[in-house]
């Protein structure tokens, strides 16, 4: 699936998304969603390579933002587009000082891009059908930003 | 009023761009239709029943006359010659073509206009008292303190996709007439003990299917943190408002079903993190902003008794002075509101000559300036009392005089089931029948002031739950029929209305109405208006007259 991290193309990703089937079977770099990584902690111990949680609007966060940082990489899930919660997802881990990686899941695409970037999200997977090079074009579409954001929290007449 | 400066006029510039981009790629193919659909909400094109509407922005209501006659050109020039003005003082066009949109939204970002937000589950604009800055009880003036939320709501990238759609009144003195209590946020602006000017804050009110006055949320919020608790509120309402039902999605039920004193603690620690941050508005942006909404430089010489040998004099110049004209806060000036609501004529329709006409009259006799108001009229805030009987005049020769203002006869509509692909039934030939019914302007004279409106379905668009009198259109085995409702309010005493009976077809709804103002006349005490009287003699003695009368 195409990925752009930091609004390029990201050749060589070594995460892999995996789920309550895939978990054992999948080797290197995983991303985990919480309630998976929550009952299997003590396995997860053990494990060569790295983990990453993934997140949802459904998910309590709050221990998470305790300490965020103990993740290089939060991917936060967008079942459907339409569900908005992620987008303060990412500005509660951004304000929990998380500096890692923020990557955005699920239904992931060209027109929202920008908003999320502005949330706090640096990555993002977008699906083979909805991916195109013009993707990358849609961060410079709007320039002007009246309200501050992750991204800059300073507000229009500040800046 | 507030002109953009580059960095305004560039963000709607890029964003008519940007549309034009998604619209090409949609009629392209690459773009599926459900992301289009959100895509188009958020540049307010809807699609109705016989073609898309779009849904132009008047924020706060107020325009100018270039913006009124570049309405009047697009109407002309891509729809039918006609828009409709709602009760979030907006600009509906019915009959726009999909792939013109993009020329539309172009031609309307020349004068500051856009349709930005004005669909879609996001901060919608902002709405406030059509008599913003010239009535004399007020606090301070509201507008600039919607520019500001215009501003920061406008593409805000946190908030764009909500549970449901969220709207904000602002109010600046003790009298609502923004119906600010059934919003899903409404802001008083109040003085507090200290004589520091703030806002009272309510959340959670609304219409629709289930009915809510808003409630207390803060007794005082200082201004300069009014950035940072409405994020805060929106923040806690965007991560547990429910999405799994639309019906349930609004704020209200968040609020009903945490009760308002667990939903202000998660508001207040979300505030508690936020309040000291670059969401705190300096004095020098407050004033910045309000140095667009300056009062006029009235005229001191502006007679107070100008007209008043005229008006003893012309007996229909009188009538639509007592109805159609307001008290203005500076003596020798009067507020005029131009009646959208003529004689058998869709409430809130205009045609672009009747736009064009007003938009001169504004430059001529108002400052340039005119406003929409929550009820679908227009307002011209700031006429010298010397200059009445001219706009009078063009007024009535654009059937725009009907004095009616406040009467039965103006009547707040949606456009129903003509119109609307969610109605359950038709309002326009309905409100004509009443229309008729009740022609002689001497009795809805006698009958004073009682506000009526009537919504096509439960979405109430036309807040029928918050009308003196409430028509709403239900379906009842594919027939229209329509159930009424008693002694709603929208002002500061804000109450929903309560249902009279059960519901009545179309060709009765007159008659039926006929029955409840007789039952009004009878028992009413020298003076008092409609829903005083119903608040006294309660919605019993209502209901037995007129079902004892009935058949
Ligand atoms: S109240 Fe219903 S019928 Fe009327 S405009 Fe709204 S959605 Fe349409």
């Amino acid at each position: 699936m195409p990925l752009l991290i930091n609004r390029q193309p990201a050749a060589n990703d070594s995460w892999t998304l995996v789920n309550e089937e895939t978990l054992s079977s999948t080797g290197g770099d995983i991303i985990v969603p919480l309630a998976l990584l929550e009952a299997n902690a003590d396995s997860l111990q053990d494990r060569k390579g790295r983990v990453a949680v993934q997140i949802n609007g459904d998910d309590n966060i709050d221990a998470l933002l305790e300490n965020p940082n103990q993740y290089e990489l939060i991917a936060i899930d967008f079942p459907v587009f339409r569900d908005g919660r992620g987008f303060s997802l990412a500005r509660l881990l951004k304000r929990a000082g998380f500096e890692g990686q923020i990557r955005a899941t699920g239904d992931v695409a060209h027109d929202r891009l920008t908003f999320m970037e502005r949330c706090g999200f640096n990555a993002f997977e977008i699906s083979e059908e909805r991916y195109s090079d013009e993707s990358l074009a849609v961060f410079t579409e709007v320039s002007v930003r009246y309200q501050g954001a992750a991204d800059d929290p300073r507000p229009v007449y500040h800046r | 009023m507030y002109q953009y400066n580059e960095v305004d006029q560039k963000l709607v510039d890029e964003r008519v761009e940007q549309y034009r981009d998604q619209t090409r790629r949609y009629l392209a193919g690459e773009l599926p239709e459900d992301e289009f659909l959100a895509l188009r909400l958020m540049n307010g094109l809807y699609v109705q029943r016989h073609a898309p509407m779009l849904r132009v922005a008047i924020p706060y209501g107020l325009m100018n006359s270039a913006q009124l006659r570049k309405l009047a050109h697009v109407a002309r020039k891509y729809d039918r010659g006609y828009g409709h003005f709602t009760t979030r003082t907006n600009l509906q066009l019915n009959w726009p073509k999909l792939e013109e949109v993009p020329d539309i939204l172009a031609e309307l970002a020349e004068v500051q206009l856009h349709a930005i937000q004005t669909s879609g589950n996001c901060i919608r604009n902002t709405t406030t008292d059509h008599l913003a800055g010239v009535n004399v009880d007020e606090i301070e003036d509201p507008r600039p303190y919607c520019e500001i939320i215009r501003q920061w709501s406008t593409l805000h990238p946190e908030f764009a996709f909500l549970p449901r759609k969220f709207k904000i009144a602002v109010t600046g003195g003790p009298q609502d007439r923004a119906a600010s209590q059934v919003h899903d946020i409404g802001l008083h602006i109040v003085r507090n003990e200290a004589g520091d000017v703030g806002f009272e804050v309510l959340v959670g009110g609304g219409l629709g299917r289930t009915p809510v006055i808003g409630k207390q949320i803060r007794e005082f919020l200082p201004k300069e943190d009014l950035l940072s608790f409405l994020e805060a509120i929106i923040r806690v309402y965007n991560l547990n408002g429910r999405r799994d039902n639309k019906y349930k999605a609004r704020i209200k039920i968040l609020v009903q079903a945490m009760g308002i004193d667990k939903f202000r603690e998660l508001v207040e620690a979300e505030w508690a993190e936020i309040r000291d941050s670059e969401l705190k508005l300096p004095e020098t942006e407050i004033s910045r902003v309000q140095n667009f909404f300056k009062p006029f430089e009235y005229d001191s010489n502006a007679a107070d008794d100008a007209v008043d040998t005229l008006l003893a004099e012309n007996n229909d110049f009188r009538v639509w002075y007592e109805r159609n004209t307001v008290a203005h806060k500076v003596s020798g000036y009067r507020v005029v509101v131009v009646s959208l609501k003529p004689y058998l004529k869709p409430a809130g329709d205009m045609t672009s000559e009747q736009m064009e006409a007003v938009a001169d009259l504004a430059e001529s006799y108002s400052f340039g300036e005119i406003r929409g108001t929550h009820n679908q009229n227009l307002v011209l805030a700031d006429v010298k009392k010397s200059d009445l009987l001219a706009v009078w005049q063009v007024l009535a020769d654009n059937n725009l005089a009907r004095p009616n203002i406040g009467t039965l006869a103006d009547m707040t509509v949606c456009p129903g089931g003509d119109f609307c692909a969610l109605a359950n039934a038709k309002t326009l030939s309905v409100a004509d029948r009443i229309n008729e019914k009740f022609e002689d302007l001497d009795y809805l004279y006698d009958l004073g002031d009682i506000k009526l409106n009537f919504s096509g379905c439960i979405n109430a668009c036309a807040h029928h739950h918050v009308g003196n009198i409430g028509l709403l259109g239900v379906d009842k085995k594919g027939e229209d029929w329509y159930q009424i409702t008693l002694g709603g309010r929208d002002d500061e005493q804000a109450a929903l209305g309560k249902v009279l009976g059960k519901a009545v077809s179309a060709e009765e709804v007159p008659n039926v109405l006929e029955k409840v103002l007789n039952v009004y006349v009878e028992h009413r005490n020298e003076g008092e208006s409609f829903i005083d009287t119903f608040q006294r003699i309660g919605l019993a003695t209502f209901k037995e007259n007129v079902n004892a009368t009935a058949h």
